[in-house]
């Protein structure tokens, strides 16, 4: 379809451009510059080519980044889709109880960031934390939960569950409500199960409302930074130094502007790829 | 590197900094890092300064933690638009002396007759640091000091630890379900007092960094012994100022008997626990040792002139007798005059006060740092992460610390 008036499309677009042009490409491609130099914003930016992508790499700071993020992002996706799911299955239901639970849950999405860091700061507390008393009252082993490298990681990522858990809920919740009751009352004539009923009518109508709940969460979680500074500042032995906590590190506290910028780099790079990965797997089912 | 970034940063820097002086005040902007009861103190201060006469007027700026202010610092003289007036870590001091952005105070009036104690000032807190121009006043300056729970420390008849094997009964004795013996952030501070007692330094005299050699291995075993072992020291969740902040709620909520900490908040846990607070000295092993802490006073020379000398008249009061007994008092850190100290001994306060005594007695046993601009990268980037590694993560002691020498090594 063509205009009639070739450049009103333009203009409409213009103001959108002009931000992401602003806002986006040109510090962008600032911060690609940035890279190549090394520079602490106090004495003159000097000339080091790829010295800074080698000495992330050298370091071995760009791999521990990058595994550190895809294992919180796979746990918060997987998490947060189960999580909603199964709440969505057990509170879709017309009663003030199911109202009520519904909107608890869902009230931590819309609580900020930091108050729900400090809030599981003392959950979380080696010696007086309600998990720690939980885990005593019931015999299990405790643990000092983000005081101890191999368990830190998986105790923010389910922090970032706990609060974005509500809001997959609403969605999957609103997805079960579009499927029509029929088809429900088609399969139970054919003797369907419960089990069989989910298998082979809700998941399959579910799927592009998992896909969307999927994508926002994977975004989400890759730009998780407020847990991570509130509640364990990239440690302890930087084992929760995700990607975004990682460039904050290197600009703020190592005064590293050229390593930093290298880090966004690669992160752009990163989210880029991921991004078409996921548009070609889109495009290629609606193909199918 | 190009005029748009410069400009950008100008944008960002100059924030919210606007002034409520009087018509006819010359003014300065001070850009401080500390809130809670520090702040309040140095606010009363510097309306003490504004009131106190009718040409200069300092308008305070909270600018987030030391780091955060560091940063914002940084922003602000690339940008061109530094205050006149601030206070940094002194790690970052040489740091940024060599960067030529420090103002040097030597030739302002009365600079080198200020009555500073030795060991606080420029000349006693870096080894060399009286063969640099003066850079750098000391403000708020501090040393680590244990603080004990008073009262769980009277039920079980226990006195301060004097020794480390002292320190490691005390802490297992303290250590029960939902209470730990001892805590203490797994930081560069800290862990270079333990060096200082084992009998090394962290960095030697002639300015290699040895890490204290078999002392530094001796002190991080020691931690790792009181962690892993004894189970009887917690080290908090967080890293930098936050572990600290997490050590003192620990404190305050009597989920640890003991900590290690600044003197930076001697009147904050003493004001807020439910429980006597008794300060002491850190123990000894092979000898008595500590490192000083805190920050300096900069200026910074990329400020507008017209400013410079409001910002040295208010270096001049807090440098007065008075105020620095009222910044020392009030908050906990060590009075950095001599007329200071000797004022409020004659008036008996350090008998009324014996908490405040702790760091001053021992700024006898405490070692300079050396004036090496890059000390701070050494500290953050290649040592403190090994610390951590090596109680935290399960990595040997020596493999951490020879691979932080010699990393450290390769930098110089």
């Amino acid at each position: 379809m063509r205009p009639s008036r070739r450049f009103d499309p333009l203009w409409m677009l213009g103001p959108t451009l002009v931000l992401l042009v602003v806002f986006f490409f040109v510090p962008l491609l600032q911060a690609a510059k940035s890279s190549l130099y090394e520079w602490d914003l106090l004495t003159p930016p000097r000339y080091v080519g790829l010295d800074n992508y080698r000495a992330l790499i050298d370091s071995g700071e760009l791999g521990h980044a990058l595994g550190t993020t895809l294992i919180m992002s796979a746990v918060v996706v997987v998490g947060s889709m189960a999580l909603g799911l199964v709440l969505a299955l057990a509170l879709n239901r017309p009663t003030r109880f199911a109202g009520f639970v519904r909107s608890a849950v869902f009230s931590a999405y819309v609580v900020s960031w930091v108050s729900v860091a400090l809030l599981w700061l003392w959950v979380l507390d080696a010696d007086a934390g309600a998990l720690t008393a939980l885990c005593r009252a019931l015999h299990l082993p405790t643990t000092h939960w983000l005081g101890n490298p191999k368990s830190a990681l998986y105790a923010l990522s389910g922090v970032t569950i706990w609060k974005i858990a509500g809001y997959s809920m609403v969605l999957f919740l609103a997805g079960l409500q579009d499927i029509p009751r029929s088809l429900y009352e088609a399969a139970a004539l054919d003797g369907a199960g419960a089990w069989q009923r989910f298998v082979n009518v809700t998941w399959p109508l579910l799927r592009p409302t998992a896909a969307f709940v999927g994508t926002t969460s994977l975004i989400i979680s890759f730009q998780v930074f407020d847990v991570v500074r509130v509640m364990t500042q990239g440690g302890p032995v930087r084992s929760t130094s995700v990607f975004v906590y990682a460039i904050y590190e290197q600009v703020f506290l190592n005064l590293r502007v050229g390593r930093a910028s290298a880090l966004v780099v690669v992160f752009f790079v990163l989210l880029l790829g991921l991004t078409a990965l996921q548009l070609w797997a889109w495009r290629k089912k609606g193909a199918a | 590197m190009s005029f748009s970034r410069r400009a950008f940063l100008a944008l960002a820097a100059t924030g919210c900094a606007a002034s409520t002086a009087p018509p006819g005040r010359k003014t300065a902007p001070l850009w401080f890092t500390y809130g809670g009861k520090n702040r309040q103190v140095l606010e009363g201060l510097v309306k003490a300064f504004n009131l106190s006469q009718g040409e200069h007027w300092i308008t305070p700026i909270y600018q987030g933690d030391y780091f955060e202010g560091l940063a914002k610092l940084r922003t602000a003289i690339a940008a061109r638009r530094a205050p006149a007036l601030s206070h940094v870590v002194g790690e970052v001091v040489p740091y940024l002396a060599r960067a030529d952005v420090l103002e040097p105070l030597d030739d302002y009036p009365g600079a080198r007759q200020l009555d500073i104690v030795p060991a606080l000032g420029q000349a006693g807190s870096w080894t060399g640091g009286a063969e640099q121009r003066l850079v750098a006043l000391p403000f708020n300056r501090s040393t680590p000091i244990a603080y004990l729970n008073g009262k769980l420390f009277a039920e079980k008849k226990l006195a301060a630890p004097k020794t480390w094997d002292e320190l490691r009964a005390v802490a297992r004795a303290f250590t029960q379900e939902g209470r730990h013996g001892f805590g203490c952030p797994i930081d560069w501070w800290f862990w270079a007092a333990l060096v200082g007692q084992a009998g090394g330094d962290v960095v030697e005299p002639d300015g290699r960094v040895s890490l204290g050699g078999e002392a530094g291995e001796r002190a991080l075993d020691f931690w790792k012994t009181l962690v892993l072992e004894d189970k009887s020291m917690k080290p908090p969740p967080g890293r930098d100022y936050n572990a600290w902040e997490q050590t003192n709620q620990d404190f305050l909520g009597a989920r640890v008997a003991m900590i290690w900490t600044s003197t930076a908040f001697l009147k904050y846990l003493e004001e807020n626990a439910p429980f006597p607070v008794v300060a002491a000295p850190l123990p000894a092993e092979r000898r008595r040792a500590v490192p000083t802490g805190g920050t300096h006073w900069i200026m910074l020379r990329a400020a507008p002139a017209e400013q410079k000398p409001t910002a040295w008249a208010f270096l001049r009061f807090m440098h007065e007798t008075a105020n620095a007994i009222t910044w020392a008092t009030r908050t906990g850190y060590m009075p950095v005059t001599r007329a200071a100290i000797a004022q409020l001994e004659a008036e008996g306060y350090y008998l009324k006060h014996p908490n405040d005594r702790v760091a001053l007695d021992q700024l006898g046993v405490a070692r300079p740092w050396p004036w090496s601009p890059d000390l701070f990268r050494v500290q953050r980037e290649i040592v403190q992460p090994r610390l951590e590694g090596a109680v935290l993560g399960g990595k040997g002691t020596r493999q951490s610390l020879d691979e932080a020498r010699a990393l450290a090594t390769r930098w110089r």
